[in-house]
């Protein structure tokens, strides 16, 4: 087959594709080594489970969009459904649904991975040229002015107000048209995302993609010529159909720390570390009410963030404390974060014009854990630790008072129960939140760790060079090898570090 | 009650066959409904199974009355089906605010539909949800009635209780049930003009950038 995407779905496909490398996952970190290593003159193979959705397929439409975006329909979850776990599934991955949130990992964090674990190529000084290299990818820039909705102007509005040090964010957007469905995919393809920049490059230099494709098993790990068992999917994802094998010497594993894990699990490749050391950085959504209309849902969702409290060098875990960012989605999404049912729920979304929410986003310790059953099913172990509990109710407490500040009559918490605030002296009640298991909308967006990078194969489940220990050449080169969270969002910080382990990998094959 | 409340096997439904000795990711996705494991659903299920024991499977059976037939479905059989159509009722009401009637989208269709593509395990999971939520005023407030047999007050009494319950695997049901049924009911077009939202911006003639 030559170069290009080919959707499996729709055709036979071989018994056997056989490549120099084999890459799963197409997103930040698989995309770009797929480029590099396709750009340097060898032979790459992609697979991808989702599809190659674009343009106007992607309708901004809630129902359609989750069930094809994202990774079990929008459905993923925690085990006890506390976290609810938004993963890409889309040729493009992670970056066709993200916000364009371009925020590099903080010096301080790199400095915590340089002594802390031994990671010495993330050492800033060796870092950055990596970081510089991705952030061109990227197109990143400073959001203009211009660009800044009502609703993120509101958050600013309040936090310069109170006093509160914040920032217009960076973002990978380029020809955008306000069109404020970031989450559900371009329409207009403004985002500067892997799909849009690596993956043609990589096709360009003679990569071949095949999408609806589901990687299930790595075997013969520690020969020369590994083999990868592959079933394809029906057209829209749901069910698996054929299987084939791929052959490759070399076999970069990049589909998200979650299913990086779940696969390596599933083969049965890898130390006891693989699994381990997972954050989710859990995030709360907060809605300011405003009495006039403000339209959250027009512009950029995403573009202004409250950074006062956020913490780059923290001694045990790198990046802590929390940040607010403002944000803002699609009604049916809006819907189902709100605590309310029946006429209540219909009286709340008739505000749905007037919200300005924001997303508190609190960095977590590497503390959960992907199981796979013997019967092969996923479990995302996940207990909010009380360190994570109290800086969400600071966190609560400080984004009710900057809303208030920018005039808000009123400031809903969605928990169960609903938590009103209505003045200063009411935040306080933030404070009394328990976040009890399923009583807090918890969203993750940047899971992290799971195959921790490591000098030893006692501290970590691949080394520095993101190859998995007890492995010959399968390498992990996404977010699963971060040690604690890189930043609080992970777009930019995984295409630097993939580059910089594809730049690697290729002084050796 | 632990009969009972096991979902029998659809008709018709293929069940995917794993190749060689690598299991199916069919059986492996952690998905909105895989929540209900089976081991914590039978634990809670003899928990709340305490309270009707009493009853016996066949006083359940007559509790729960026949239900009308329904064309159509691929997941769901008649009874589950009205459970959700009760259930729909209660969670999204035509209001004086929103007076766009929930019916009119059949809900429960579409939820027998997105069901019907979900992995073999989250079927019968939710499937088992249905039942308890069914069940809920039997086993959770001793009331000799089923869920949809209560008029609409009390059912939404009831139901707002799940929300707020002590029980875990309750809160787990509402939560699950209120992301599918609002995210499908507020995503349709019918509803938007009540909530401000003007539809999707690439296809507005105005109010977004050129």
């Amino acid at each position: 087959m030559n170069s290009g995407i080919t959707d499996l779905s729709k055709q036979a496909p071989p018994e056997t594709i056989t490549a120099e490398v084999c890459i799963i996952g197409s997103g930040c970190g698989g995309a770009t080594a797929a480029r590099l290593l396709a750009e340097a003159g060898h032979d790459v193979v992609v697979l991808e489970e989702g599809r190659d959705l674009v343009g106007v397929e992607r309708t901004q439409r809630d129902g359609p969009m989750y069930d094809q975006l994202y990774m079990d329909r929008g459905g993923r979850a925690s085990h006890d459904l506390s976290v609810s776990v938004m993963q890409g599934r889309v040729l493009g991955g992670g970056g066709v649904i993200n916000s364009c949130d371009v925020v590099p990992i903080p010096e301080g964090v790199l400095h915590h991975w340089a002594t802390k674990y031994g990671l010495e190529d993330f050492a800033p000084e060796q870092f950055k040229r990596f970081e510089d290299d991705a952030l061109r990818d990227l197109s990143a820039s400073r959001i203009p002015e211009s660009m800044v909705n009502a609703a993120n102007n509101k958050l600013r509005q309040g936090a310069e107000g109170l006093g509160l040090r914040g920032e217009v964010m960076m973002h990978n957007r380029v020809g955008c048209r306000g069109l404020g469905t970031c989450l559900i995919g371009c329409p207009v393809h403004a985002k500067r995302n892997p799909r849009m920049v690596a993956l043609p490059k990589a096709i360009e230099a003679g990569a071949r993609i095949f999408t609806r494709t589901r990687a299930v098993r790595i075997e013969k790990a520690n020969q020369e010529l590994k083999e990868v068992t592959v079933r394809t999917l029906d057209p829209g994802g749901y069910h698996e159909q054929a299987e084939l094998r791929v052959r490759a010497k070399v076999v970069v594993v990049a589909a998200n720390a979650i299913a990086s894990a779940q696969l390596l699990l599933r083969s049965g490749v890898g130390n006891s570390h693989v699994g381990h050391n997972l954050t989710l950085q859990p995030q709360l959504p907060i809605i300011g009410i405003f009495d006039q209309r403000v339209a959250a849902f027009d512009g950029i969702p995403q573009s202004y963030a409250v950074t006062e409290f956020e913490e780059e060098d923290n001694a045990e875990f790198g990046l802590w404390g929390y940040r607010i960012e403002g944000q803002m989605a699609t009604p049916g999404l809006v819907s189902t974060l709100l605590p309310f049912s029946g006429a209540p729920a219909m009286e709340r979304m008739t505000q749905y014009d007037r919200m300005a929410p924001s997303l508190l986003l609190v960095p977590d310790a590497p503390s959960g854990q992907v199981e796979v059953a013997r019967d092969g099913r996923l479990t995302i172990l996940y207990e909010q630790r009380e360190d994570h509990r109290k800086r969400l109710r600071h966190a609560v407490e400080t984004a009710a008072k900057v809303y208030l500040e920018a005039g808000a009559h009123e400031v809903l918490v969605p928990t169960m129960p609903p938590l009103i605030i209505r003045s200063a002296h009411e935040a306080q009640q933030a404070r009394e939140l328990t976040f009890a298991p399923v009583t807090a909308p918890l969203i993750s967006a940047h899971q992290q760790g799971t195959v921790r990078f490591a000098a030893s194969e006692r501290d970590g489940g691949a080394d520095l060079n993101g190859q998995v220990y007890g492995t010959r050449d399968i390498y992990v080169f996404d977010s699963s090898g971060y040690p604690t969270s890189a930043s609080s969002h992970t777009m930019a910080p995984i295409i630097s570090s993939s580059r910089m382990l594809t730049t690697k990998l290729l002084t050796r094959i | 009650m632990l009969d009972l409340l096991a979902a029998p096997a659809r008709d018709g439904h293929k069940t995917l066959v794993a190749v060689g000795d690598v299991p199916s990711e069919e059986s492996a996705r952690e998905g909105l409904f895989s929540f209900l494991s089976r081991r914590r659903f039978l634990k809670v299920s003899l928990v709340a199974g305490g309270a009707v024991l009493g009853v016996g499977g066949g006083g359940l059976l007559a509790l729960r009355g026949r239900a009308p037939k329904v064309d159509g479905l691929r997941a769901l059989d008649a009874h589950e089906y009205r459970t959700l159509q009760s259930l729909v009722e209660v969670m999204l009401p035509r209001t004086e605010a929103v007076p766009v009637d929930a019916a009119s989208m059949d809900l429960p269709r579409a939820f027998d539909h997105f069901l019907a593509d979900e992995p073999e395990q989250n079927i019968r999971d939710l499937r088992k949800a249905l039942v308890l939520i069914e069940f809920g005023p039997l086993a959770f407030d001793k009331k000799l009635t089923t869920f949809s047999r209560l008029d609409v007050a009390d059912r939404t009494a009831h139901w707002n209780e799940w929300a707020l319950s002590d029980n875990l695997l309750r809160r787990q049901v509402s939560a699950a049930m209120r992301k599918f049924l609002n995210l499908v009911y507020f995503d349709h077009e019918q509803v938007w003009p009540h909530i401000g939202y003007p539809g999707p911006s690439l296809k507005r003639t105005s109010g977004v950038w050129p």
